[in-house]
C-alpha cells in the first residue's frame, strides 16, 4: 500500500517554538518593537550610570531652562531637575511598576480564568459575574478610589494596578480554556484513558501559553498607561520620586506659557513604550498562531 | 429574542448587585470606615461610636449590606464633605454634562471611524491603508492626557484657534451654545475611539467582503459600490452597536481625564476634585453611578444589537 | 497550443451558447519569501448548446469551481484569466469589461453556490434578495418585482411564498435556503444556470429534491445548465454531457452514457473504479489511485496524471496529450487527452482490480458489544425564565444493537438522526440518559476508575476530522505515543518500535514521526487517525464519518486500509456514515437510523437489496448512483422521500417517520412500532407496515 509521498526523508520539522521564532523575526514591526524596548530599558536603567544627575534636590535657580541649555540637552523642569536625567529615573518607575503589575495581573488572571473555564458550570458563572461587575466600574475610577485610600509606593502601586488589571486576562483565558477543553484532541486523549491532569498540562496549557504570553505584553502596556494616568491625576508615588505620568502632569501647568519641553519628552516616551509593547504583542500573536502558519503555507 | 432579553437583563441585574457589593466593600476599606465617611474626618470617637450604633454599623456585614442597599434604592448616597450638598444632588447636576461630552465624542468617533475603516478595507495593502493603520496604532498608544496636552499646545497656545478651557455654563444648553470651547475636549476624547472603531470597521468589512453572500451579490450583477452599501456595511456595522457598550468604560475613564484637563464641570471633574480632597462619599457615589451606567449602557447596546440583527431578533 | 482538433475544425457547429476555449487562470502566490504562480486553470475547453445540461466533475482542487467562476468573471482576489476565451452569446466574457459582465450576471447567466447558509445575506429578507436581480436588470417597479418574486418562490417549491418574502435566511432549513438561492438565480429567466456543488451541503433526501427541482425548472424555462460537482452520482442522471477535469485541465469530454459506460481517459477509469458502488463485489478491495493530485503550483511537463498512472510511458512525461477523439469531429464525439486510452470495449473496472484473498468469515455468535435501549436526551438550555422547562432534544431514543467480534457494523442516516451521538455513547465520551452498553459481560458504567481506564483499550474512536483530533503542537511520534504512555504499555524503546510498526501498518513512512499534523494531507491524516485508534489494539473502533471529507480516490485508499487492517487484527468497526455506497461496501451488517431511532437492522446485502422499512427504501431510491441508467424505468417506482426531517426536540408521536411515510395510518401516530423480523432471520424492522421483501 502506497501512501502519498509528500512526507519524505527531509529533516525533521522544527517545533512550534522554533517556528514561532521564525515567523516573529520576519515580522518587522514586532522586531522594531523589541529593539525599541531594549533600547528604552538600557536608556532608563543604564543611562543614569553613564550620566548621573541629581534627581532629589531641587535647584530653582536653574528651573525651566529650554532644551539645548549648557549641560541640559533636554532642558530642566520647573524645579530645576535635568530633564534627560529625570526621563531616565522616571522611566525606571514606569517600567518597573508596569512590568511587575502587568505580569502579576496576567498571572492572577490566567489562574482565575483557567479555573473558571476548565471547571465550567455554576462555578464559572459565579466567577464570571464577579469579573463582569468589577469590569463594569471603569478601571481608572477603581484605581483612583484605591489610590486615595492608601498612600502609594512602588510595591503598593504595583499591587493596586494588578488588583484591577487582572480582570481582562481572566476573561480571555477563561474563554480559551473553555474552547480548548472541548477540542477533539482533548476528547481523544480522554478516550485513551487519560485524566484531567494530563489534559491540563499536556494539552490545554501548551496550547494556551501563546495567548497568555501575548496577553502579558498587552497587560504590561496597559499597566504602564495606568501608572501614567494615576500620576497624571496626582495619585502616584509622592515627589521627589517621579515617573513619566507625573512629569506630564507638571507640564500641564506650563502649557499656557509654552514650556513644551516639559511635555513632549515624557509623552513621547510613554507612546514609544506602549506602541513597542503593542507591536511586540501583535507579532507574538501571529507567531504563536499555528493555524495562521498553516493557512500561510497552504494558501492557494 | 424575548428569551435572550430576559436572560441578558437578569445577568445585568446580578452584575448591578455585585457592583453595589464592590462599592460597599470599598466603603468599608475607608480609613475610619463609613462613620468617618459620613460624619467627616473631624468627628470625635464618641460621635463615631454613637453613629456606628445608630446606623447599625456594629452589626454583621450582611445586615449592613442590606441596610446600605435599602438606602441606595431610595437614592440616598450620603452627603459630600466639601460641597455642602447631598451626593445625589451633585450628581444630578453633573451627570448630564458628562453625557453631553461623551455623547458628542461617540458621535464624532462614529462619523469619522466608519468611512476611514471602509476606506482602509477597500484600499487594503495600499499606502492609505498602511498610513491609517500606523496612525491608529499611534492613537492607541497615546494616553488621552498627552494627546490633550499636545492639542492644547498646538491649537490653543500656538494657533490660538480654540480655548484650552471647556465651556463653564451651568446648563446643557449653555454648554452647547459654546461649540468652539467644546472642540478640544471632544476631539481629545474621540480620537482613541476613532482608532479603535476604524480598526474594527476595517476588519469587519474585510471579513464580510470575503463572505459567500458577497459573491452571490456579485453573481447577481451588483456593482461593488452597491454591494458595499446594501450588503456589507449593514452586516459589518451591526456588531458595532455592542462594541459601543464594550467601550463605555474606556470612554468614561477618558472623560475623567479630559474633564480634569479642560476643567469641564462634569462627573469626571467632580470625581477628580473629590479624590484630591478625599471627599469619599462623592468618590464612591460617582464610582457607583459610573458602574451602573456601564452596566445599563452595555445592556442597551446588546438590546440594540439584538433588535438590529434578525438572527437574534426572530428567535423566540 | 493543444486542443487544436476541435478549435480548427470548420465543421464544428456554431450554435453554441457557451464556448470555453483553452482557458488559463493564474493566481500569484507566495511561499515564504518566494513568489510563484499557481496555475489554477491550465487549458480548459468546453462547449454548451442552448438548453443543454453539462456536468463538470473532478476532485477537489482540479479547477472545476474556478472554471464556473471565471465564466462570470467572479474569480477570487488576485486570480486572473491569462489566456483563452469564454464566448457567451457572441461576447467574449474573458476580456469583457466589468459593466458588461455585470449586465450578464444574474441576468442571462444565473449562478447557485454550494453552501446555501453562507451564500445568502443573513440580515436581508428573502424577498429583497430574490428581487434584487429583477430590480437591477429588468427595470421593473417594486410592486411588480415583489409579485414576480412571490411567483418565483412558489415555482421553486417554497411553501407559503407570500409569507416567506419577509423572513430571513436563518429561519429556513438548508434545503429551503437552496431553493431560495435557485429562485434568485432564475428570477431573470437566464439562458444559462451554473450550479456549483448545489447539493453537497445537503442531506441525501434533500439533495434528491433539489436536483429534481433544477431538472424540472430547466425543462420548464428552456435554459442550459452547468452542474459542477465532485460526485459522479449527482451528474449521472442529470446532465447530457460531462467534462472531467484533472489538475486544471479538461481531460475527457463525452455524452454522459458514453462516459459512464466506457471512460477512455485513464484517470476517469481509475476514478470510476474507486467508487464503492462500482466495486465488483463487496469482498474485493477497491481500486485506488496511488498518490495525490499534483499541486497546481508545480507545473509539470507532459500529462498531469502521468505520475499516478500505471500506463504512463516516457511520452506521457514529456508531451502534453491533446484533447482529441477517434470518432470523427462531431460535437458529441467522445474526446479525451490521453496517449494510452482505455480500449473502447474494455470492462473499465475489472481491469484495475487486483486479486486479493477473500475476507475471513465472521464467527457467527461471538458478540462483542451489546447495546440495549440506549437513550440520550440533551436538555434544552434555557435561562432563568426559560419558557419550556424540562424540554429536551431526543438525540438517541431506545437503540438496541449488537456488534460481533471482527465484523463491521454500519450505521447510516441523515444528519441529525443521532448516529454520531450513538458513536459517542458507545466509546463512553458521554453518559447515556438510559439503557446499557455491554462489552461481553462487562458493563463499563459499573467499573471503578482503574478498571474503566483499562477498559478504554477495548474501544477507540476514529474521528471525522483527524486534524482537529490531534494536538497541533505535538509531533506524530508524541501523538502515537500518548495512548501507550497513558496505558503504561512498553518502555520507551518498545513504544518506538510499536509506533514504527503502526506507521508501516497504515502505509506512512517512518520519517513521519518528526512531523506535525498540519503537514499531512487529508488522506494521510485519516491514516494517522486510524494508526492512533489502533495503537492500543482495541477490539472495537468506532469510526465516525472517517472518509466523508475525502476525495473519491483517497476515500478508496482509506476504505481498503480499514478493511485490510480489520482482516489482520480482527478489530470490529462501528462504522458511521451518511454515505450509503460506502456503508454498503464496507459493512457486514447495517443499522438505519431516523430521528434517534434504529428503524432497520440486518445483513448489509439483505437490507440494501430488499429493505423492509419505507425510510430505508426511500433513502436507497433517492440516493444517486453513479449510473446514468438505460433511460426508462431506472427510477424505482416507490416515491422518493418528500418533506423534511422533523425537529428532534419535538419528535412525532408513535412512529417518528410517519410524517413523511406514504403508508402511514392512524396506528402509526398512536403506537410506536417495535422491532420485528418479518422476513429473513436477523433482518429486523421497526414498522407497522413493513414492505414486502423485493422479489428478485
Amino acid at each position: 500500500m502506497t501512501a502519498a509521498g509528500s512526507v519524505s526523508a527531509a529533516p525533521a520539522t522544527p517545533g512550534p517554538g522554533r517556528r514561532a521564532l521564525a515567523v516573529f523575526t520576519r515580522d518587522k514591526p514586532a522586531l522594531a518593537g523589541a529593539v525599541v524596548l531594549v533600547a528604552l530599558m538600557a536608556f532608563c536603567f543604564l543611562g543614569p550610570l553613564i550620566r548621573p544627575t541629581d534627581q532629589v534636590h531641587t535647584d530653582l535657580g536653574r528651573a525651566n531652562l529650554p532644551p539645548g541649555s549648557p549641560g541640559h540637552p533636554l532642558g530642566t523642569t520647573d524645579l530645576g531637575y535635568d530633564m534627560l536625567g529625570r526621563l531616565m529615573t522616571g522611566g525606571q518607575t514606569s517600567l518597573e511598576v508596569g512590568l511587575a503589575a502587568g505580569l502579576l495581573a496576567t498571572f492572577i488572571g490566567t489562574v482565575y480564568g483557567a479555573v473558571a473555564g476548565y471547571f465550567g458550570g455554576w462555578l464559572d458563572a459565579a466567577m464570571m459575574r464577579i469579573t463582569d461587575a468589577a469590569l463594569a466600574i471603569p478601571a481608572l475610577f477603581l484605581l483612583v478610589v484605591v489610590a486615595t485610600i492608601v498612600t502609594p509606593s512602588k510595591p503598593v502601586l504595583t499591587l493596586i494596578i494588578a488588583s484591577v488589571a487582572w480582570l481582562s486576562p481572566a476573561r480571555l483565558i477563561r474563554g480559551e480554556a473553555l474552547a480548548l477543553r472541548s477540542r477533539d484532541y482533548v476528547h481523544a486523549m480522554r478516550l485513551m484513558g487519560g485524566g484531567g491532569t494530563r489534559a491540563v498540562f499536556r494539552h490545554i496549557v501548551p496550547n494556551a501559553i501563546g495567548t497568555v504570553i501575548v496577553n502579558a505584553t498587552f497587560q504590561i502596556a496597559d499597566a504602564i498607561l495606568y501608572v501614567a494616568y494615576l500620576s497624571f491625576l496626582g495619585l502616584s508615588i509622592p515627589p521627589p520620586a517621579a515617573d513619566w505620568g507625573s512629569m506630564l502632569s507638571t507640564g500641564i501647568t506650563y502649557t499656557q506659557v509654552g514650556y513644551w519641553w516639559l511635555i513632549f519628552p515624557p509623552g513621547i516616551a510613554i507612546v514609544l513604550v506602549v506602541a513597542a509593547f503593542t507591536f511586540l504583542g501583535d507579532g507574538l500573536r501571529d507567531a504563536f498562531d499555528v493555524r495562521l502558519q498553516r493557512t500561510r503555507r497552504n494558501r492557494r | 429574542m424575548i428569551r435572550f432579553l430576559a436572560k441578558r437583563t437578569a445577568q445585568a441585574a446580578v452584575v448591578l448587585l455585585l457592583v453595589s457589593v464592590i462599592v460597599f466593600v470599598l466603603l468599608h476599606q475607608l480609613p475610619g470606615g463609613p462613620a468617618r465617611a459620613i460624619l467627616g474626618p473631624k468627628a470625635t470617637p464618641q460621635a463615631v461610636e454613637h453613629f456606628n450604633h445608630q446606623q447599625g454599623y456594629d452589626r454583621s456585614l450582611p445586615l449592613q449590606y442590606v441596610h446600605y442597599l435599602r438606602r441606595l434604592l431610595t437614592g440616598d448616597l450620603g452627603e459630600s464633605y466639601k460641597l455642602n450638598q447631598t451626593v445625589t444632588a451633585v450628581l444630578a447636576d453633573r451627570l448630564p454634562r458628562t453625557l453631553v461630552l461623551t455623547g458628542l465624542s461617540i458621535a464624532l468617533a462614529a462619523v469619522l471611524a466608519v468611512p476611514l475603516g471602509v476606506l482602509q478595507a477597500v484600499r487594503r495593502g495600499r499606502i492609505a491603508d498602511h498610513l491609517l493603520t500606523g496612525a491608529a496604532f499611534l492613537a492607541y498608544a497615546t494616553p488621552v492626557f498627552f494627546l490633550g496636552l499636545v492639542l492644547i499646545l498646538v491649537f490653543s497656545q500656538r494657533l490660538q484657534l480654540f480655548p484650552a478651557e471647556a465651556p463653564q455654563a451651568d446648563t446643557v444648553g449653555g454648554i452647547l451654545s459654546d461649540p468652539r470651547a467644546l472642540v478640544l475636549p471632544v476631539v481629545t476624547l474621540a480620537l482613541g475611539i476613532v482608532a479603535a472603531f476604524s480598526r474594527y470597521t476595517r476588519s469587519a468589512v474585510l471579513d464580510n467582503l470575503s463572505e459567500d453572500y458577497v459573491r452571490t451579490a456579485r453573481a447577481k450583477g451588483q456593482s461593488n459600490a452597491r454591494i458595499m452599501a446594501r450588503h456589507v456595511l449593514r452586516n459589518a456595522l451591526i456588531p458595532l452597536a455592542s462594541l459601543l457598550g464594550l467601550y463605555l468604560p474606556t470612554l468614561l475613564s477618558g472623560s475623567l481625564v479630559v474633564e480634569s484637563m479642560f476643567n469641564y464641570p462634569g462627573m469626571g471633574l467632580l470625581f477628580w476634585n473629590a479624590a484630591q480632597g478625599s471627599d469619599f462619599p462623592v468618590l464612591l457615589g460617582v464610582t457607583l453611578v459610573v458602574g451602573v451606567a456601564t452596566v445599563l449602557g452595555s445592556l442597551f447596546t446588546d438590546i440594540a444589537y439584538a433588535v438590529l440583527d434578525p438572527r437574534i431578533r426572530s428567535v423566540p | 497550443m493543444t486542443d487544436s482538433l476541435l478549435r480548427t475544425d470548420p465543421r464544428l457547429p456554431t450554435d453554441s451558447l457557451l464556448r470555453i476555449d483553452d482557458l488559463h487562470v493564474e493566481i500569484p502566490a507566495r511561499d515564504g519569501d518566494r513568489r510563484r504562480t499557481v496555475h489554477a486553470l491550465d487549458g480548459v475547453s468546453l462547449d454548451l448548446a442552448p438548453g443543454e445540461a453539462l456536468g463538470i466533475v473532478g476532485e477537489s482542487g482540479c479547477g472545476k469551481t474556478m472554471t464556473a467562476l471565471s465564466v462570470l468573471g467572479l474569480l477570487p482576489g488576485g486570480a486572473r484569466i491569462t489566456g483563452g476565451s469564454v464566448a457567451f452569446a457572441g461576447t467574449d466574457l474573458a476580456s469583457a469589461p466589468e459593466p458588461v459582465l455585470r449586465g450578464v450576471r444574474g441576468n442571462t447567466i444565473g449562478m447557485v453556490f454550494q453552501d446555501p447558509l453562507t451564500s445568502l445575506n443573513p440580515t436581508m429578507t428573502i424577498g429583497a434578495q430574490v428581487a434584487e436581480p429583477l430590480l437591477l436588470h429588468k427595470g421593473v417597479g417594486k410592486a411588480e418585482a415583489w409579485r414576480r418574486t412571490e411567483e418565483m418562490l412558489r415555482l421553486v417549491g417554497l411553501p407559503k411564498p407570500g409569507e416567506r418574502l419577509r423572513t430571513y435566511p436563518h429561519q429556513l432549513s438548508g434545503g429551503m435556503r437552496q431553493r431560495v438561492a435557485i429562485a434568485m438565480a432564475l428570477i431573470c429567466e437566464p439562458a444559462l444556470l451554473i450550479a456549483d456543488e448545489p447539493t453537497t451541503a445537503l442531506d441525501v433526501t434533500t439533495q434528491a429534491q433539489i436536483l429534481e427541482l433544477i431538472d424540472e425548472l430547466r425543462t420548464r424555462l428552456g435554459m442550459a445548465l452547468i452542474l459542477v460537482t465532485h460526485d459522479l452520482g449527482v451528474i449521472a442522471r442529470r446532465v447530457d454531457r460531462v467534462a472531467v477535469m484533472y489538475a486544471g485541465r479538461t481531460v475527457e469530454r463525452a455524452g454522459v452514457r458514453a462516459l459512464f459506460a466506457a471512460p477512455r481517459h485513464r484517470y476517469t477509469q481509475a476514478l470510476f473504479a474507486a467508487l464503492p458502488e462500482r466495486a465488483a463485489d463487496a469482498s474485493q478491495p477497491l481500486a485506488t489511485i496511488p498518490g495525490l493530485p499534483p499541486s497546481p503550483a508545480d507545473r509539470t511537463r507532459g500529462c498531469r496524471f502521468a505520475p499516478r498512472c500505471e500506463f504512463a510511458s516516457e511520452r506521457c512525461e514529456t508531451e502534453e496529450p491533446p484533447l482529441s477523439t477517434d470518432e470523427g469531429a462531431s460535437r458529441d464525439a467522445h474526446a479525451f487527452a490521453c496517449f494510452h486510452p482505455v480500449p473502447p470495449d474494455a470492462d473499465p473496472v475489472a481491469q484495475l482490480v487486483p486479486a486479493v484473498p477473500a475476507p475471513v468469515p465472521v464467527p457467527a455468535d461471538d458478540v462483542l458489544l451489546r447495546v440495549t435501549g440506549l437513550t440520550k436526551d440533551y436538555p434544552l438550555r434555557g435561562g432563568p425564565f426559560a419558557l419550556r422547562r424540562g424540554a429536551a432534544v431526543s438525540a438517541v431514543a431506545g437503540v438496541s444493537l449488537s456488534v460481533r467480534r471482527g465484523e463491521t457494523f454500519g450505521i447510516v442516516g441523515e444528519s441529525g438522526c443521532g448516529k454520531s451521538t450513538l458513536g459517542r455513547l458507545v466509546v463512553g465520551m458521554e453518559p447515556p440518559t438510559a439503557g446499557s452498553i455491554r462489552f461481553g459481560e462487562r458493563d463499563p458504567a459499573a467499573l471503578d476508575r482503574r478498571a474503566r481506564k483499562a477498559h478504554r483499550r477495548e474501544v477507540q474512536l476514529m474521528f471525522q476530522d483527524s486534524y482537529a483530533s490531534m494536538d497541533p503542537r505535538m509531533r506524530v511520534a508524541a501523538i502515537l505515543r500518548e495512548p501507550l504512555v497513558i496505558q503504561g504499555i512498553g518502555d520507551r524503546a518498545g513504544q518506538d518500535a510499536r509506533i514504527a510498526r503502526l506507521l508501516d501498518d497504515v502505509g506512512l513512512p517512518r520519517g513521519a514521526v518528526d512531523r506535525y499534523p498540519h503537514e499531512f494531507s487529508g488522506g494521510q491524516r485519516q491514516r494517522l487517525g486510524l494508526a492512533r485508534a489502533l495503537a492500543l489494539s482495541p477490539s472495537l473502533v468506532v469510526a465516525d464519518e472517517p472518509v466523508s471529507a475525502l476525495d473519491v480516490s483517497v476515500q478508496a485508499q482509506i476504505l481498503n486500509l480499514m478493511r485490510e487492517l480489520q482482516r489482520e487484527k480482527g478489530v470490529a468497526y462501528l462504522f458511521i456514515s451518511h454515505d450509503l455506497a460506502v456503508v454498503r461496501y464496507l459493512a457486514d451488517r447495517v443499522g438505519v437510523m431516523y430521528l434517534g431511532k434504529l428503524v432497520e437492522t440486518g445483513p448489509a446485502a439483505t437490507v440494501f437489496a430488499s429493505p423492509l422499512h419505507p425510510y430505508t427504501r426511500g433513502l436507497l431510491d433517492t440516493a444517486d448512483h453513479a449510473d446514468p441508467g438505460d433511460g426508462a424505468g431506472v427510477r424505482p417506482s416507490a416515491a422518493p422521500l418528500g418533506g423534511e426531517t422533523p425537529s428532534a426536540a419535538d419528535p412525532p408521536s408513535g412512529c417518528r417517520f410517519r410524517t413523511r411515510c406514504p403508508y402511514a395510518r392512524d396506528i402509526c401516530a398512536r403506537e410506536e412500532p417495535m422491532p420485528a423480523e418479518p422476513g429473513a432471520p436477523g433482518h429486523a424492522v421497526a414498522c407497522h407496515f413493513p414492505l414486502a421483501p423485493a422479489a428478485r
